[in-house]
């Protein structure tokens, strides 16, 4: 058997281990890798950034904890840019496992930050099922869908939701999403009520959403770590995703090594073979 | 009238729902779907239940008759009611119920939960490298196509990656993949997935607005 062959049959236990030294290896000598800002990422910042101080916006948390390496950066990001402009925040979550939580979590954290106050700078309405219903009837009134918000506060007790009755009030809207959620958000609520919105998503996602860019329907678009990453330098404050770069960077690298490779020691082999036979 | 009823109940709704788009809020159709969508969400949080319950009784007859990996069912089992039980109950009775911060809901979704599904997910970078190193080959013209585009738009979504295709110094690749292959190639199959989709969904629900679709009663 040649080396060829051999490489061709390689234990899978190698290509694991190469895997695992590729990503530890960044986190024990961070790399600073140039990253360069692509038009999507910077029409979100623009278009946020344009928005007047005190509008009221939505964030939504339409993301598994699976995806959080991806998403988490865009929507801390987002808050970030969001309350540095005193832009007051409603989050809620189509995703019944854990997007509430995530919503809350993140929000809360990110409001002691920059000394928000629960009920008057943000709110957080959970989640509620069926989501092209909750979509749809928001537009006509939020306290129908939601009567209550996360923790069971009536709405009518709450001031910035006071001030938030439907899609009227809202500027705008930001959906992080690792699903296909993000089409219904584009057909009901931007299309039918005419809410500008953006959407950040896994990298996975983001090539069926050029689409909606190019329409207009999207003002900008993040995809995966990367687009986190340009967001999160955009709003300055790098964080998790600039950090995930350099191991992102070494294993995309190694995986296309690994293409090569298995494609030389592919075809050498089947000549070899063939030689042979 | 076990077909009839289900039939008409989906009629009424799907129809009162798409004449109502087509007026105002505020006129009675209107206040009618938004009563519907109301309703849409509350048979919503029924569906989650049915699924516990259905989840439940699956596992628990399998470890009633001790079938293979009957363990795990109890585990199963032990984890949705530990999680659903102190959710549910107020946060007045115990800083442990509900789902505020602090409570055995929120504990075991950030360190349990939520750690077990991004390591899930993560693990898919070691598949994905095997996978890539065994299947990806360039076997055909089309395959051939698929892999050159691939290896340039991976390197494309990484700061190393982007770096090296900057090195070429005719041609600017990367504007070259964000215009045309993501862009132009890739959008326009998209737009064609998306209309296509979109017109299935369009159809398929005419189909049981109109009762011709029965499946959705467990019925051919």
């Amino acid at each position: 058997m040649s080396i060829w062959q051999k490489m061709e049959s390689m234990d899978r236990r190698w290509i694991y281990l190469m895997v695992a030294i590729t990503v530890i290896i960044p986190f024990l000598f961070p790399m600073s890798l140039p990253i360069s800002i692509s038009p999507h990422a910077q029409a979100v910042y623009d278009t946020i950034d344009e928005l007047p101080d005190g509008s009221t916006v939505m964030l939504v948390f339409d993301y598994y904890p699976s995806t959080i390496a991806e998403c988490e950066p865009m929507a801390i990001a987002a808050l970030h840019q969001f309350f540095s402009k005193d832009i007051k925040v409603v989050t809620l979550s189509n995703i019944p496992l854990g997007g509430p939580s995530m919503a809350e979590t993140i929000t809360r954290m990110m409001a002691e930050k920059y000394n928000k106050v629960y009920g008057v700078d943000y709110v957080n309405l959970g989640y509620k099922a069926n989501y092209v219903a909750v979509m749809s009837g928001m537009g006509q009134a939020i306290s129908d869908i939601f009567p209550t918000d996360n923790s069971g506060t009536l709405l009518s007790e709450l001031p910035l939701m006071q001030q938030t009755p439907n899609y009227d009030s809202i500027s705008f809207l930001f959906e992080v999403a690792d699903n296909a959620t993000a089409d219904y958000w584009v057909s009901i609520v931007n299309a039918q009520f005419g809410v500008p919105m953006v959407c950040g998503t896994t990298a996975v996602g983001a090539p069926k959403y050029y689409a909606f860019v190019a329409s207009g329907q999207f003002k900008g678009l993040l995809g995966g770590m990367k687009g986190a990453a340009e967001y999160e330098i955009l709003v300055g404050h790098k964080d998790a995703a600039v950090k995930g770069m350099s191991a992102q960077s070494l294993v995309h690298l190694l995986i296309i090594f690994l293409v090569l490779l298995g494609n030389l020691s592919f075809f050498i082999g089947r000549r070899k073979s063939k030689g042979v036979a | 009238m076990k077909t009839t009823l289900p039939v008409l109940v989906a009629f009424l709704s799907g129809l009162i729902l798409v004449v109502s788009f087509f007026f105002d809020d505020k006129n009675w159709l209107g206040l009618l779907g938004q009563e519907l969508k109301i309703w849409l969400t509350i048979v919503g949080g029924f569906t989650l239940l049915l699924g516990v319950v259905s989840i439940t009784k699956v596992n628990w007859v399998a470890v009633k008759r001790k079938k293979e990996g009957w363990k795990y069912k109890v585990l199963t089992l032990i984890a949705i009611f530990t999680m659903a039980i102190p959710s549910v109950l107020s946060p007045d009775w115990s800083s442990y119920f509900g789902r505020n911060d602090g409570s055995v809901y929120d504990w075991l979704f950030q360190y349990l939960m939520s750690p077990m599904m991004a390591t899930m997910f993560a693990t898919l970078a070691f598949y994905i490298a095997s996978a890539a190193y065994r299947a990806f080959r360039a076997r055909s013209a089309e395959a051939t196509l698929l892999l050159i585009t691939a290896t340039f738009v991976m390197l494309w979504r990484v700061p190393m990656g982007e770096w090296i295709l900057n090195l070429v110094p005719w041609i600017d690749i990367p504007y070259f993949l964000e215009t045309y292959i993501m862009g132009g190639i890739n959008m326009a199959v998209q737009r064609g997935i998306i209309i296509g989709a979109a017109l299935g969904a369009a159809s398929m629900s005419l189909r049981i607005i109109l009762g011709i679709e029965r499946t959705y009663m467990g019925k051919g």
